[in-house]
């Protein structure tokens, strides 16, 4: 009797040492709750077709990058948080010249995009028009939204919002031993 | 300038506080009252020069940027600076501050007891601070040179939402100041009268507070989010009905103790239970761990730093209590049907409840850590498991305010056994005729039970007053008029979710629906252009029986500074019944729309709002 006592006594403290135990392994863990995996995630690049931003000669498929890694970002010049992650491209570019990355213009008038760029500078290999139907393939969510692709044509990595540097540093980096 | 401004004080106000947890072990121990009024002004200052960053659209700030846009209307402006994660940690530590201000005024209480009161919320004002400036800062400054905002979230743009997070935080945080006197209670080992009255006072006030948050939370739920209902199990609302409990539990408990000095153990469980159950919570909801209509971005070590401040002052306020709790005589005078029993049933079911709600919200995490397989607790597992654990409860509830402390007597006892019988056959006798359902049946007869009880028991305590002194008569009749106000809630919920009709169509202009007896026209779809948005509303014609009732007009925002939709329920009502409409897509078929007939919901918020102002009412005793 006198021990169940001194155990109810004790339950709230043993009660919050598990909860915290639970939680902690929980957050280390690095799960996140409202990214559920992407439905597209391990599938193939869905077919697309488009055209150069400053030369319409220029056309670029599916098959150009599908056996390369390549980083596939969707941008506007109207989307302010494309101008926050800007100048995370242009590092990445810098960094890695040989790293192929594909801009997606969403939805935008050519010379704002064009206007963007000259102001922000152009980290982009190959930019390519995007009436609004090639982000509807890579289901798109919002401005801006960023796909990685491995040298299968798997996306590997899909991320939604600004680029920061941590997701940069855990997510695309490892998959850059070009 | 603000900017700066505000991390400065910010910064003096984490100071402030250090030096207070300080002095509290030198030679002077009164000047504890005197930092604690001055961190209220730095924290004050802190506060309203971030609010004015908003007002000024200063984009320079960071959250300001992330969080406003210059078209918005003064009122979202000033709501932008609590509608974000940094800006609401710093509300939290204003209000923390605010009630411990409002506390060093404090004449009745012991000085020694004042003194480590202070010293306690101080430590939590601090550890606050300190997690504001490492990680959640609103004080940052923009990176890039912006002249327009991202724009606050849309959906928060909203009248109620702007007083909303500032009450619910007055509830919600203000149980820190009721742990911060148990704490100095147990560790001065003086708790007294005084101690007991200041605690009523207190927890009564951040109860009724975190009451009319929560409803008001609900209501906004009700006709913002479009989906029929006000209670949806979220976990940002389980979080805030945690507390709630527990508060309940307390509130009910230190009544009992006011009358003869027991529980005092039980009522300090309960007062750190609260605040750990608000530190928690704010966890679950602030580390992302959770998917939530409020879901804030999600940062792994600002969810490791509430979660370590959760942990050690959970951890040490339980040890403290292990070690210092008061010893008492356990000679509750327990009886079949008196007033202790009452409050110990009512805490039990309180308690449970809480644990059920708390058990549902973290589950998900157990399962998907131990399994990892991801489980969604939605509200089939809370309307299973609480709502038949509150339910007897609920039953003592129109009577237990007359009861006694000392018999099983009561007055009039066969008046309430013959009137409960005649009520369930009235019932039973009418669901016949209409909808069969044993939780409309139990439901509708308890509040129907607890709403009669109260009025006969009213009535018959005014009848002892003879219309003298009304302003006291409310005062002292408080817990029955609380109790009427959780009889209306209940009709409300009841009639509401067991009788709600729900109808989904798609209609063309000038097209007539009918609805069973009722039938709706749209008449034509109006455009508003306003600062922020640009609406389509629709304006709908209401039909009872082919008479006209009222207009309804429901309405699409797009909002422009974030490119985003958001669906404006339109609401009539006619006190008896809401008619609710939701308008969606366009197709080929017209106007996709969702009309829902919900019968006596109104009465959810008269109830909580009866409840609310019951226990301010009641502050006026002391």
């Amino acid at each position: 009797m006198a021990f169940l006592k001194k155990f109810v006594l004790f339950l709230p403290i043993i009660i919050t040492i598990f909860l915290f135990g639970i939680l902690v392994s929980y957050l280390l863990s690095d799960r996140d709750a409202n990214k559920p995996p992407s439905a597209l995630l391990n599938k193939n690049i869905p077919n697309f077709s488009t055209v150069n931003l400053f030369d319409e000669n220029k056309k670029l498929f599916k098959k150009d990058i599908e056996d390369k890694v390549t980083l596939i970002n969707f941008f506007a010049s109207w989307c302010i948080p494309c101008k926050q992650e800007h100048p995370l491209l242009e590092d990445l570019q810098k960094k890695f010249p040989n790293l192929i990355i594909v801009g997606f213009n969403h939805k935008d008038s050519k010379k704002d995009a064009i206007k963007f760029l000259e102001e922000n500078g152009n980290p982009y290999t190959f930019i390519g028009i995007d009436d609004g139907s090639i982000g509807l393939e890579f289901g798109v969510f919002g401005l801006p939204e960023t796909f990685m692709t491995d040298k299968n044509g798997k996306i590997i990595f899909k991320h939604i919002g600004p680029l920061d540097k941590k997701t940069i540093k855990t997510n695309i980096l490892p998959y850059l031993n070009l | 300038m603000f900017t700066n401004f505000g991390f400065y004080t910010l910064l003096l106000t984490l100071l402030v506080n250090g030096i207070s947890i300080f002095s509290n072990f030198t030679g002077f121990k009164k000047i504890i009252i005197f930092f604690c009024r001055l961190s209220f002004m730095f924290i004050s200052i802190s506060f309203i020069s971030l609010i004015i960053s908003f007002i000024i659209s200063d984009f320079n700030n960071l959250n300001v940027f992330q969080n406003s846009h210059s078209s918005m209307p003064i009122m979202y402006k000033i709501a932008g600076a609590w509608g974000s994660h940094e800006g609401s940690m710093l509300l939290w530590i204003f209000v923390m501050n605010l009630y411990i201000f409002l506390f060093s005024f404090n004449k009745t209480l012991k000085f020694k007891i004042k003194r480590w009161a202070i010293f306690f919320q101080s430590i939590l004002i601090f550890l606050f601070c300190l997690y504001v400036l490492l990680t959640s800062s609103p004080f940052l400054l923009n990176p890039i040179n912006v002249n327009e905002g991202l724009g606050l979230n849309p959906i928060l743009q909203d009248p109620l939402l702007v007083i909303h997070p500032p009450l619910l935080y007055l509830g919600y945080v203000g149980f820190s100041l009721i742990m911060s006197i148990a704490l100095a209670g147990l560790i001065t080992n003086d708790i007294e009268e005084s101690w007991i009255k200041v605690t009523k006072i207190w927890s009564l006030f951040s109860w009724s507070l975190l009451t009319a948050g929560i409803a008001m939370g609900s209501y906004w739920a009700y006709y913002e989010l479009g989906w029929g209902g006000w209670w949806f199990w979220d976990p940002v609302e389980n979080v805030s009905l945690m507390p709630w409990l527990a508060g309940l539990a307390l509130v009910h408990t230190l009544s009992i103790t006011n009358h003869n000095h027991f529980l005092k153990r039980w009522a300090i469980f309960l007062s750190i239970l609260c605040f750990s159950l608000s530190l928690i919570g704010t966890f679950l909801v602030r580390s992302g761990i959770l998917t939530s209509v409020h879901s804030f971005a999600s940062d792994t070590t600002r969810g490791l730093f509430i979660l370590i401040i959760f942990f050690v002052v959970t951890t040490f306020s339980f040890l403290l209590f292990l070690v210092k709790s008061p010893k008492e005589k356990n000679n509750l005078n327990l009886l079949f049907i008196n007033k202790p029993t009452a409050l110990i049933i009512n805490n039990i079911v309180m308690l449970l409840a809480c644990f059920t709600v708390f058990l549902g919200t973290i589950y998900p995490i157990i399962i998907e850590l131990s399994l990892n397989q991801r489980v969604s607790i939605g509200a089939p597992y809370f309307n299973k498991t609480v709502i038949p654990i509150v339910l007897p409860g609920l039953l003592l509830m129109s009577i237990a305010p007359i009861l006694s402390w000392e018999s099983n007597k009561f007055k009039n006892k066969l008046i309430y056994i013959y009137a409960l019988i005649l009520l369930s056959l009235i019932l039973i006798i009418l669901s016949f005729f209409s909808t069969f359902s044993v939780f409309g049946i139990l439901g509708l007869l308890l509040a129907t039970w607890i709403i009669l009880g109260t009025l006969f028991n009213i009535f018959q305590n005014l009848r002892k007053y003879k219309g003298k002194k009304y302003l006291f008569f409310l005062r002292t009749n408080n817990s029955l008029i609380a109790h009427f106000g959780v009889g209306l809630l209940i009709l409300g919920i009841t009639s509401s979710s067991v009788f709600q009709k729900e109808y989904s169509n798609s209609i063309k202009l000038n097209e007539k629906l009918n609805f069973d007896k009722y039938s709706l026209q749209l008449k034509k779809i109006d455009v508003v252009d306003k600062d922020n948005y640009q609406g389509l509303v629709g304006i709908f014609l209401l039909y009872e029986k082919n008479k006209f009732v009222g207009e309804i007009k429901p309405e699409k925002r797009f909002y422009k500074s974030n490119s985003m939709i958001t669906t404006e329920a339109g609401i009539y009502n006619n006190i008896i019944e809401d008619f609710y409409l939701v308008i969606g897509d366009r197709n080929k078929e017209g106007w996709n729309i969702k009309f829902y007939v919900n019968p006596l919901v109104i009465l959810i918020w008269l109830g909580a709002g009866i409840m609310f102002l019951s226990g301010i009412m009641s502050l006026w005793r002391f």
